[in-house]
This record gives structure tokens, sequence and C-alpha cells, in this order.
């Protein structure tokens, strides 16, 4: 299979690249790391240690080396700030993080195909005038802003769910498959992932009814009409089926970009997930955490691409076809 | 709701800001107009001067206090830029690169070894660290360090007094650093979950403290404190001074030998006597009975280790400092242990004996054991149950999420609450939002505007809101390296020309109080009655200037007569 593996090798190759971009763009920030440690306590000796310690001392170019080698053999390092090792603590929040963008996700799109659905088949009806634009909206208010409007309503207005992090203060579970399933933790992911839904709903309704419309324009639709098939039939059955193909790679790509893209809904509702460590990791200068953060947020999103990209070939035979 | 926050914050201050242009405006006039009464010769127009300050967004006070101080110097006649930068970026151009800047915002926060004023009075100042440490602004005056030194090696405190109030003259008269507030920590809890008497304010830190945590009451049947933090811990670790918030669990976990009290002064705390038996040698007795988390007895040995292990390893360097003056440690009978001390000095009990953290020696004496020839040192150690002899002990812990203390039942002084917990909650405005909801019980950080949360008290009746003023404050940094900040009489005039109260108004919303010393009014014993009076005063500021030779020349200062401008404007 040739072409499963040029695809591998090019999923090797954009991961080194953003590897190297990674490696290079914290380097190249202005302020020394060490700058996060400074502390009147410390004497230059100490400060000194704390370089040599982490490597900082060496050459830039050496520095690379080392940090390369470390990748291939799976190491990311110590985090600066908590002097753990970082992937573990990456792989501590990623369930929280896994958990919401998947919610998140699926409620928006099975929420925003319907919608953009109905919204193809009520074509310039009253329905479409007032629903675009809405769509448009939430697509461009903030995120900060309509999770603080959620806070606002369904925490300390009604009341119906909590304020912010994961669990009930001092909850305990037995283990953490207690904890997922639990009803507090649904509680508690109520709101993040109804505000990220509403964010992302917007693509997976405007691209569907987009598709819908040109779907609804071949000549099945129009046979279908002739075999005297009701208006609903049509729609479901033959157009909105169609019409669902471009929304499987929106899918897989917006599953990968929320992945590191949920910075902003994490840290409105204290969700301890990657988002809040990579905003909590770039404000405290702790490259290693952010380097395996983004690295981390830059696999998900190369390998769904790629399954974006076989799943496509198995639903349209085109595009296999295509590339040969 | 952070944004919302700052939104009100700054409507707030642009409206004092507008009344200060108005003010600024008028007084302007007499500058204007032409200097009929031109006594001296002027020398060069002294450049353009830049203050440094955190981003508008990092630090949204510190930069509109910077935006005030410009425009009362411009007063004078000089041009002042405020340049706002991230404060990684801030500390590494004034940390790092010394003679390259003019002027920057910096502050000072308290810490309850601060309580004793020596940290401030001997490091602040000290000709030793002006080349890497503390002095970055390298200020040179060999006669306050000698009495700098002096206030440390006396014993007396009455006579350690009265040398800390000629400190503070001579700084007030100097004006290295030009001291603007000290701010006051706004902190809330719910009173019909706490007692209000069993609350503790202690003096510079406030009622987020020990004493409280040691000694709230409940109120009803709730039985656990519910406390926030803004930022995730860093690490739970005895031999690791982390962060500000990592203190605070910390200090639960492992005991010390003293405390400093809520009135800011050092007490014996798991020791049961302390003893001066001549300047440089003290005497400690152990209190009897003490039990490790693990249930060993807490010994004179593992005493000694805890303050060896900082001093004789370098395992530990933050802790380092803090025992470099003892000489030798040493059990003397089962319950006490005596330390020599290199110098005399009066700061040990709060700046030592109230700062090691005890450690069992059976746990940490093997993991230092592993460390040593590898570069890693105690600081990467995360114990999964951290082991300490304090009135709480760790049940379980997320760095990034919660802290769950509970309270330690073969203490002596065992807490009133049954558990401790600390939610890491991000979004200051939830935070506050959880406070009535009872989603937390005890406002412990909050970072927002004190305005709104004493707005929220008054719709809340069960919310008790107490400001306290910080021991830590925040200044301008006159870079002394370069002119014209070297000299005395120039910083006194832009000392002069500040608005203080117009600032802790404006800037702090009234959350602070004017500063004019590097000890803070929070510790009332140090503190020179009177010494914070500084009034704003530009006529006299003008005064200061002109006496000193220098000259406003068509609404610019310039330097006396002679004085070459020897920097670029850039």
């Amino acid at each position: 299979m040739p072409y499963l593996i040029r695809r591998l090798l090019h999923m090797l190759f954009v991961l080194w690249a953003v590897a190297t971009i990674v490696f290079l763009m914290f380097r190249l920030m202005p302020g020394d790391p060490s700058a996060a440690f400074i502390d009147p306590t410390f004497t230059v000796e100490q400060q000194q240690a704390v370089r040599a310690q982490f490597g900082l001392d060496r050459p830039l170019s050496e520095q690379y080396l080392i940090y390369l080698g470390n990748l291939a053999r799976g190491e990311f390092g110590l985090s600066f700030r908590q002097r753990q090792p970082v992937l573990g603590m990456v792989l501590d929040v990623l369930p929280n993080t896994l958990l919401l963008t998947l919610t998140a996700l699926l409620i928006a799109y099975a929420f925003g195909t319907l919608l953009g659905a109905v919204m193809a088949w009520k074509r310039g009806g009253r329905f479409e005038a007032i629903s675009v634009p809405l769509v448009l909206t939430t697509r461009a208010a903030p995120e900060f802003w309509v999770g603080m409007v959620m806070l606002a309503i369904f925490a300390f207005g009604l009341g119906w769910l909590p304020s912010g992090g994961a669990n009930v203060a001092g909850a305990q579970y037995a283990s953490e498959w207690d904890r997922i399933l639990s009803f507090d933790y649904l509680r508690h992911l109520a709101l993040p992932a109804l505000t990220l839904a509403i964010y992302l709903q917007g693509l997976p309704a405007l691209l569907m009814r987009s598709s819908m419309l040109e779907v609804m324009r071949e000549e099945f639709v129009t046979m279908a009409r002739m075999k005297g098939l009701s208006e609903r039939t049509i729609m479901l059955r033959h157009a909105a089926r169609n019409a669902l193909l471009p929304l499987v790679t929106a899918f897989a790509l917006g599953f990968g970009q929320s992945v590191g893209g949920n910075v902003v809904v994490e840290n409105v509702f204290s969700w301890p997930g990657l988002g809040r460590l990579l905003a909590d990791a770039i404000a405290n200068s702790d490259y290693p955490l952010a380097q395996c953060a983004f690295l981390l947020i830059a696999f998900v999103l190369v390998l769904m691409n790629f399954l974006a990209d076989l799943l496509y070939g198995l639903l349209d035979p085109r595009v296999a076809h295509g590339r040969g | 709701m952070p944004f919302i926050l700052e939104n009100a914050a700054v409507t707030a201050t642009t409206l004092s800001r507008r009344a200060l242009l108005a003010s600024s405006a008028l007084s302007m006039l007499p500058a204007l107009a032409p200097n009929t009464a031109q006594a001296a010769t002027p020398g060069d127009k002294i450049r353009k001067l830049t203050l440094l300050s955190a981003a508008q967004a990092s630090d949204p006070q510190e930069f509109q206090a910077a935006q005030l101080i410009a425009q009362s110097w411009r007063q004078l006649g000089l041009d002042v830029e405020v340049r706002g930068l991230p404060r990684p970026q801030l500390s590494d151009v004034v940390w790092n690169n010394r003679t390259k800047w003019d002027m920057t915002m910096w502050r000072m926060i308290g810490r309850p070894e601060r309580s004793d004023p020596d940290e401030f009075t001997f490091n602040l100042y000290n000709p030793a660290t002006i080349e890497t440490g503390y002095n970055f602004i390298a200020y040179n005056n060999p006669d306050f360090q000698q009495i700098a030194q002096a206030q440390r090696a006396e014993t007396d405190q009455e006579k350690r007094r009265e040398l800390l109030y000629e400190a503070q003259d001579v700084i007030n008269r100097d004006q290295p650093y030009l001291f603007l507030v000290y701010p006051k920590n706004v902190l809330a809890y719910d009173k019909s979950v706490w007692k209000p008497e069993s609350v503790v304010e202690q003096s510079g830190i406030g009622i987020r403290c020990f004493w409280t945590f040691l000694r709230a009451e409940p109120a009803g049947a709730k039985r656990d404190m519910i406390c926030n933090a803004a930022e995730s811990m860093i690490a739970i670790n005895p031999l690791y001074i982390s962060g500000a918030i990592d203190s605070w669990v910390t200090e639960l976990i492992w005991d010390r030998l003293m405390r400093v009290g809520p009135d800011g002064l050092p007490q014996p705390w798991a020791a049961e006597k302390i003893t001066q038996v001549d300047p440089t040698t003290v005497d400690v007795v152990l209190r009897a009975g003490q039990k490790w988390h693990d249930g060993k007895p807490v010994t004179v040995e593992d005493v000694v280790f805890s303050f060896e292990a900082p001093a004789t390893s370098d395992k530990s360097p933050m802790y380092k400092p803090f025992v470099a003056n003892i000489a030798s440690v040493k059990a003397t009978d089962d319950r006490t242990v005596r330390f020599v001390l290199k110098t005399p000095s009066a700061a040990f009990a709060t700046s030592t004996l109230a700062k090691i953290n005890l450690v069992p020696k059976h746990v940490w004496e093997p993991i230092l054991k592993g460390l040593e020839g590898k570069p890693e040192n105690a600081e990467t150690v995360q114990e999964e149950q951290p082991v300490g002899s304090g009135p709480f002990k760790v049940a379980r812990f997320k760095l990034n999420e919660e802290i769950v203390l509970e309270a330690n039942p073969s203490h002596w002084e065992k807490p009133k609450m049954d558990r401790w917990i600390l939610r890491i909650i991000t979004n200051t405005g939830a935070a506050l939002g959880m406070l009535p909801r009872g989603e937390i019980n005890f406002l412990s950080d909050y970072r927002g505007d004190p305005k709104l949360l004493t707005d929220m008290a008054k719709s809340n009746p069960n919310v008790e809101v107490v400001a306290t003023t910080d021991m830590g404050f925040r200044f301008v940094a006159p870079n002394e390296r370069r002119q014209p900040f070297d000299d005395a009489r120039f910083r006194r005039a832009l000392s002069l020309a500040i608005n203080r109260q117009l600032m802790a108004a404006a800037a702090w919303n009234g959350f602070a109080t004017p500063a004019n010393s590097f000890v803070s009014p929070a510790l009332p014993y140090w503190s020179k009655p009177g010494i914070n009076d500084l009034k704003a005063d530009m006529s006299e500021a003008k005064k200061i200037l002109e006496d000193a030779g220098y000259v406003v020349v068509r609404g610019k200062l310039h330097y006396p007569e002679g004085v070459k401008e020897t920097l670029d404007a850039s």
C-alpha cells in the first residue's frame, strides 16, 4: 500500500517540523526561562545550577539534538515548574479534555447537521433568514463571553449547575472510571461542554447547509422527486446522506483542533484539562510542558487528519483512485 | 468575568484620571510662563526617561500607577515614557540587564518570614547584592549598611527598634526606592459556615493564614473548609520554596519549631521553650509527644536533620540561605537542641526557626542519599504521601485540580474543622460566584476588583469581607547606575511629585495604603510612626530641583550647570 506508506511518512515529517518549530519558538521567545525562577533568595550559583540542571547552559544546537533524541525515545523531560515528568502530567489531564471535546463535538455535530439540513430544506424562508445570522453570531461570539453568560444563567442565576471544576469539593472515588462515570462529573461537564458546543455547531450547520444545497441540485434528487417520493424521504434518505461526506472531515479535524483549542473554555470553567495546562505552562515559561502539550495536540491533529483521509477514501472511492 | 472586572476598574479609574488631568493642566500654567528669574546656567537637557512596568493586561493596577507617576513627573519638565512589558520579559530586563534601563515599577510581596524587617533591611540595600542580587538599583550607602548590620546583631528588641527607626529615616532622606503603596489583601468567607470570632487576621498576611486554618470553628453542620486558588500548585515539598499557594499547604502539613503569630512576632510552636543562652547560642526544647503522620515519634535527631539537610547538601538550595548563619546544631539531650550561630542574629527566630520545616529523617535521609551525585535535587521529589507532623495531613492531591487535607487527630492542637480543601479555580469571576453558592466557603485567593467583592457582600449577608494591609509593597526602582538617578536630591524631588493618596484611590480603588518605607505599617512594632505621611508637594519638588541646580528651560528640565547627558534617549 504505497499510498498508506506515503501518508505515514508525510505524517512523520509534519510531526518533526512541528517539533522543531516548537523547540525554536520557546527558545527564541524574549525572556530567560530562568526568569520564572528568579527569587531574591537565589544566589548566582543557584541560578546557574538551575540552568545546568535543565541543560539551558549548553549551546542551542546541542540542546536541539538532545531534544530530538529524547523525543524519539518518548522522553519529554521534566517540567521546569512542577519538576515532574511532563508526559505523565499531560496524560493525567488528557481524559478530561477528550471527554469535554467529544461531548461538545457530538452535541455540536448532531445539532448542527440537523440544523444545516433544515436550513437547506427551508431555503429562502423565514427560518433561514433568522437561523443563518444566529449561527454566524454564535460562531463569532467570544467563547469566554458565552461561558460567562452560561455561568451567569445556569450557575449563579438558576443554580442548576456547578460553576467550575470537574467534581464537587472533596469528592472521592474508587477509581478514575468511577469518577468519570459519576453523575457529579457529568453535572460539572455540562456547562463547559455546552459552551464549547455552541461555538462548534456553527461549522457543521453551515457546511451541511451548503453541501445539502449542492446535492439538492443533483439529478438523483430530481429523479427521486419524479418517483413521487415524499419530500421528507428525499431530504433525509437521499439528500442529507450524500451531503454528510464533508462533515466527516470537519468532525475529524474539529476533534484534533479542539483538543488543543479548549484553552478558553477550560479556564472559564476551571476544567482540569490540556488547554489549561498549556496556558499555565506558557504563562510560566515551562518549556518542556508546553512542548509536550503542543506536540500531543499536533499529534492528535495530524492523526485525525490522516484518519479523515483514510475514511474519505473508503466513503468516496473517487478520492482513493484520484491519488492512486 | 475577569474582563468585566477590569472594565469596572477602568471606568472607576478613568474618572479619577480625568480629574487628575484637569488638575495637572492647571498646574502646568506657571511652568509655561516665561522663566523670568533664571538663576543658573543649565547643563544638558535630561534625556527622555523610560519607566518600565508590567503590561496593562498582566497588572492593570501597576500600569495605571505608572501612568499617574509619569503624569506628575511631566509637570517637573521631564519627558517620561511608560513601557509595559510581560512579566517574564520585565524580570529578564531588570534582573539580568542591569545597566540597560532607567526605572521600573517593582514589588516585594508579603511572606510570614518577612514579618521580621531584617530581610528587607539587610538585602534591599546591600552593596554585596548590586551585581546579581536584590539591590538591582545599585544603591550604595556604607552608613546605611552599618545600621543594617547593627540591627541584625542587636538582640535587645527596644534598641533594635531604635536602629530600625534610624534606618527608615536614612531611606526616607535618600529615597533609593520610591515606595508607593502597601496594597491591601481582600479576602472573604461565609460566616454562616465559620464563626467570625474564630477567624484570625494575621498582621500583614490577612485571614488566609495558618491560624485561621487551625482555629476556624464551624458555625453549623458543615465542617469542611473549602478554599480556592487561582493557579495550579507547583509541588507539596518541605524542602522546596515553590510558590505562594504551595506555602499555604506546606505550612499546614509540616510543623516548625516556631511560628509567626497573629501579631507578626515569632512564638514557640513545636518547641516548648526557646532560650537565648548568649548572643550566638540558642537552646530549643522540643514539645513532648509529637508524632509524624506515619505514626513514628518526632525526635531531636529529626530536628537536627531538618536544619542540617539544607545546610550540608546542595539538595535544598532554596532553604540554604535560611540556615547559612548556623555554625552547628546538636542534640544535647533527648529533648533539647542547641544552635550555635556564626554571628548574632536578631531575626534568627523568624527567618530560621519559624521558617525551616521539620522533616522526618527516616523519610528524607534515604531520598537525599539517592540523589547524591545526580544533577537533580530534592525539589524534584514529589512524595506520593507527604509525611509531616503538622496539624493537617494529606488525604489526596492533584496539583492542577484539588488538594484535600484532613485534621491530624494526634496533633496537640487539633484543628476544629474536619477537612481543608483547596480547589484550583482559574476564573476569578467564577470563584466570586462560588462563595455565596457554597461551592467554596472561604475565598482565599481573590485577584479581581475589591469593589466587586464588597458589593457582593452587601447583597449576601453571609459573606464577610476582610481587607488587610500587606507587609509587601509596590515601588518605583530608579537605576542609580544611570544619571540623573544617582542624585539623591533628584530622587527626592521625583518622590515628592507623586501623589500616593490619589494613586491608592485611583489605581487600587482605595484598597492600598500610601507607602514611604520598607517596613509596612502591618508590622506596627517596627514601622516608624509618621514615616508614611509623605504628602505630594509639587512646589517643594520643584524647589528641591532648583536648589540642586536643575534648570527648566522652555518647559524642559535640564541638568545643573556643567553636567553632560551621557546616555542616549533610546
